[in-house]
């Protein structure tokens, strides 16, 4: 009984509020009450200074809302950290995370018609769309592929434009050899292994998407044979190549994400696995070299589909929650993003690089006046612009599924425990009988 | 009457800490065995599924998996914390000059976080160890520990060992002190040497303090769960993995909360169990004085 009366009375103050804020007054920025909108974690932590200086930068600009960022624990999963607080009536306002779309769909707004919904495009849009329903707005967008250290790859004299087809990647790194260089630093860690280097096959294994999603239908289904699937073998052959030039040995627990980084920074190796993510870490621990992204070819053949392009992706969506939440904190959710993409202020936050106290992220709104400023951001501007990007299949792996994969069967043959037919089995089993959120399924 | 008064008294002292009890860990226990026979998807609940839960885990090979391998840690680490517990509790209780220090010094490690413990010993078998065996040639840990399932078995132990035996050493002193000496004076005039007299008079006399120092070393083991999650993430390959953390994952990493809570319950059902018959075992062998 208490509990209705409390909520009648939220519902009471929310309409009082939106009445407020539709009564004409000459400056937009006054309002009856100050809404606090809570947001759980930051976008993420190698940029979580950054954004919190956005939004206090967002605080001082208007006097309607307060944006607060609730501290999440990132050793677990964004489930493991939102359910607690679903249970506890405490569900923060934005969330943010793109592996758990589906299990959020039913408890979030659905942003279509909103004004950053209609300022980026479908193709970035529709990994955070389940069942038609616009779940999540894209933050930016990310590309992994090769890295490579610029400076070390000019004195091996080779050059990057030019590498076309596994065996063309073989010759550079036996170049890098012969200058007493190690050829690449292959992780084993497991999100890189079971989220992105998994996508690498998943994302050449059809020529659409369409084609690519039937590979998972069947893979679901328990009707795929991947050891006879020709894509596959292609991937196996690239995953061997990688492993046979790996200068550094396996490390398989997390402290190799920031032991991969010093490798490539300290100029001993020519190649890296890895996202553009990265960038901002090796700059830094380089202090100034121009780090690189180039494709990593899949196939032996130069114009085998998906060797000229890189996979360039929405690596999180904001979400704004329906259930817990007044319609003032909603509208503060809204107003906080659609400030930070739209704003000169939020776009310098977004885009400018992070020596500068920018997020450094690529533009996937239109109106930025905001260029990309760092060497990988302009290479992979060229992919996208050139139309040469590959899907992010890893947005569609269901919960927990690049962990039972990335952390047993990947790095099992990482560190030949088990052999190739046995890791096309783990796939195929893992796989099996999961829900099909991309068809609609609930996850 | 006499009843009412003493409800009343003990009321007045337990009432508070009652209620916490019943807040804290009866509420949610019950509310937990509630949801193994939903369909409870961590947000709310829509139908009764009956046994399904508990069938699914029972089905589940990684669960068996994770048992055995938690039933191995439990015996391993209960025979070395005790019997490395018992030998500090020797030492310090001895007439070396430095007990007082040692004691500290031995009780320490339980002192940190199980968390920060695994931090460290996880840059110590990464990185430290490593670096020392490639220097001087140590072919056993020339590869990081954490990367072979048995040897993260040995690692988790060592840390487990490290950290517990400091605090079971505290209850084994306990026992020791407790003996009366006059009954150490008398097995002294009768020219007992100090192993006959530690079988035959200490031990016996100090039963109690192991009856305490099994049990929770029993129950630490089946629920260690940070050490765990900070040294060997469950790795390599998830072969490590403690049943805590299983569940753990089972229930949060990949959304099954009806299996994750039905393990959950079959885990207390087997925690109570072994610590029952190992107390009732014990208490065999306690003396009455």
């Amino acid at each position: 009984m208490k509990k209705t009366q409390l909520g009648a009375l939220l519902i009471a103050s929310a309409v009082a509020l939106s009445l407020v804020s539709v009564a004409p007054t000459a400056t937009a920025a006054t309002c009856a009450k100050k809404t606090t909108v809570t947001m759980l974690g930051t976008i993420k932590t190698e940029i979580q200074d950054q954004f919190l200086a956005a939004a206090s930068s967002y605080n001082k600009s208007q006097s309607c809302y307060t944006l607060k960022s609730i501290p999440g624990d990132r050793n677990i999963t964004f489930l493991q950290n939102v359910t607690p607080k679903y249970a506890a009536k405490d569900a923060p306002t934005i969330m943010y995370d793109l592996q758990f779309i589906p299990e959020m769909a039913d408890k979030v707004m659905d942003l279509k018609g909103t004004k950053l919904a209609k300022l980026t495009t479908k193709e970035l849009l529709s990994a955070g769309n389940v069942n038609g329903k616009q779940v999540g707005l894209p933050s930016t967008a990310e590309a992994f592929g090769l890295l490579y250290n610029k400076k070390v790859i000019k004195a091996a004299g080779i050059d990057v434009t030019k590498i076309k087809t596994r065996a063309d990647l073989e010759a550079a790194f036996k170049k890098l050899q012969a200058q007493g260089k190690k050829s690449i630093h292959f992780s084993a860690i497991w999100w890189s292994l079971g989220a992105h280097f998994t996508n690498m096959f998943h994302t050449t294994a059809g020529k659409d998407r369409e084609a690519r999603l039937k590979v998972l239908d069947s893979l679901v289904d328990g009707k795929m044979d991947l050891s006879k699937n020709a894509a596959f073998k292609n991937w196996l052959a690239t995953y061997d190549l990688l492993k046979k030039y790996n200068g550094s040995p396996a490390n398989l627990t997390d402290t190799e994400y920031d032991a991969s980084i010093a490798a490539l920074a300290s100029g001993n190796y020519g190649f890296m696995f890895q996202g553009n993510w990265t960038e901002p870490n090796l700059m830094t621990a380089a202090k100034g070299t121009d780090f690189g992204i180039i494709n990593l070819p899949m196939s032996n053949d130069a114009k085998g589909y998906g060797n000229d392009s890189i996979p360039v992706g929405v690596p999180g969506y904001f979400m704004i929650d329906n259930e817990q939440s007044t319609k003032a904190e909603r509208d503060g959710a809204i107003d906080f993003l659609t400030w930070l993409y739209t704003s000169p202020q939020g776009q310098r936050f977004v885009a400018d690089p992070v020596t500068e106290g920018g997020m450094g992220f690529i533009p996937v709104y239109k109106g930025f006046k905001t260029e990309p400023a760092t060497s990988m951001s302009r290479d992979i501007a060229k992919y996208v612009n050139a139309g040469k990007t590959l899907d992010w299949i890893n947005s569609y792996y269901p919960g927990g599924l690049q962990e039972e994969v990335g952390k047993v069967s990947m790095q099992q043959y990482f560190t030949d425990k088990i052999s190739s037919a046995d890791l096309a089995k783990a796939i195929q089993d893992a796989w099996k009988g999961k829900a099909k959120t991309w068809r609609g399924e609930a996850a | 009457m006499r009843k009412a008064r003493s409800l009343k008294k003990f009321m007045k002292f337990a009432a508070l800490p009652l209620a916490i009890f019943t807040v804290v860990l009866v509420v949610p226990f019950v509310n937990g065995f509630y949801y193994t026979f939903t369909d409870w998807d961590g947000f709310k609940v829509d139908k009764f599924v009956g046994f399904s839960n508990y069938a699914e885990s029972f089905a589940d090979p990684k669960f068996w998996t994770t048992l055995r391998f938690t039933g191995l840690f439990v015996i391993v680490s209960l025979i070395l914390v005790n019997v490395v517990a018992f030998g500090l509790a020797l030492i310090v209780t001895s007439n070396l000059r430095s007990r007082n220090f040692l004691r500290t010094l031995f009780f320490v490690p339980n002192l940190v976080g199980g968390v920060v413990l695994g931090v460290i010993w996880q840059f110590i078998f990464n990185s430290a160890i490593v670096a020392l065996a490639n220097k001087y040639d140590w072919e056993l840990f020339k590869q990081s520990w954490l990367q072979d399932t048995n040897k993260a078995f040995w690692a988790l132990i060592i840390v487990t060992v490290w950290q517990s035996s400091g605090y079971m050493m505290i209850v084994y002193i306990t026992g020791l002190v407790s003996i009366e000496t006059d009954v150490l004076e008398a097995s002294q005039i009768d020219g007992a040497s100090p192993l006959r007299t530690l079988f035959a008079i200490k031990i016996p006399l100090m039963a109690q303090a192991f009856t305490i120092a099994l049990f929770l070393t029993l129950r630490g083991g089946f629920m260690a769960y940070d050490v765990n999650v900070a040294l060997t993430e469950g790795g390599p390959f998830r072969t490590t993995e403690l049943i805590s953390l299983h569940i753990f994952q089972d229930a949060f990493g990949e959304g099954n909360f009806g299996t994750g809570q039905s393990k959950a319950v079959i885990m207390f059902i087997v925690v109570a169990l072994a610590a029952l018959v190992q107390v009732t075992i014990s208490k065999r062998y306690e003396v009455q004085r």
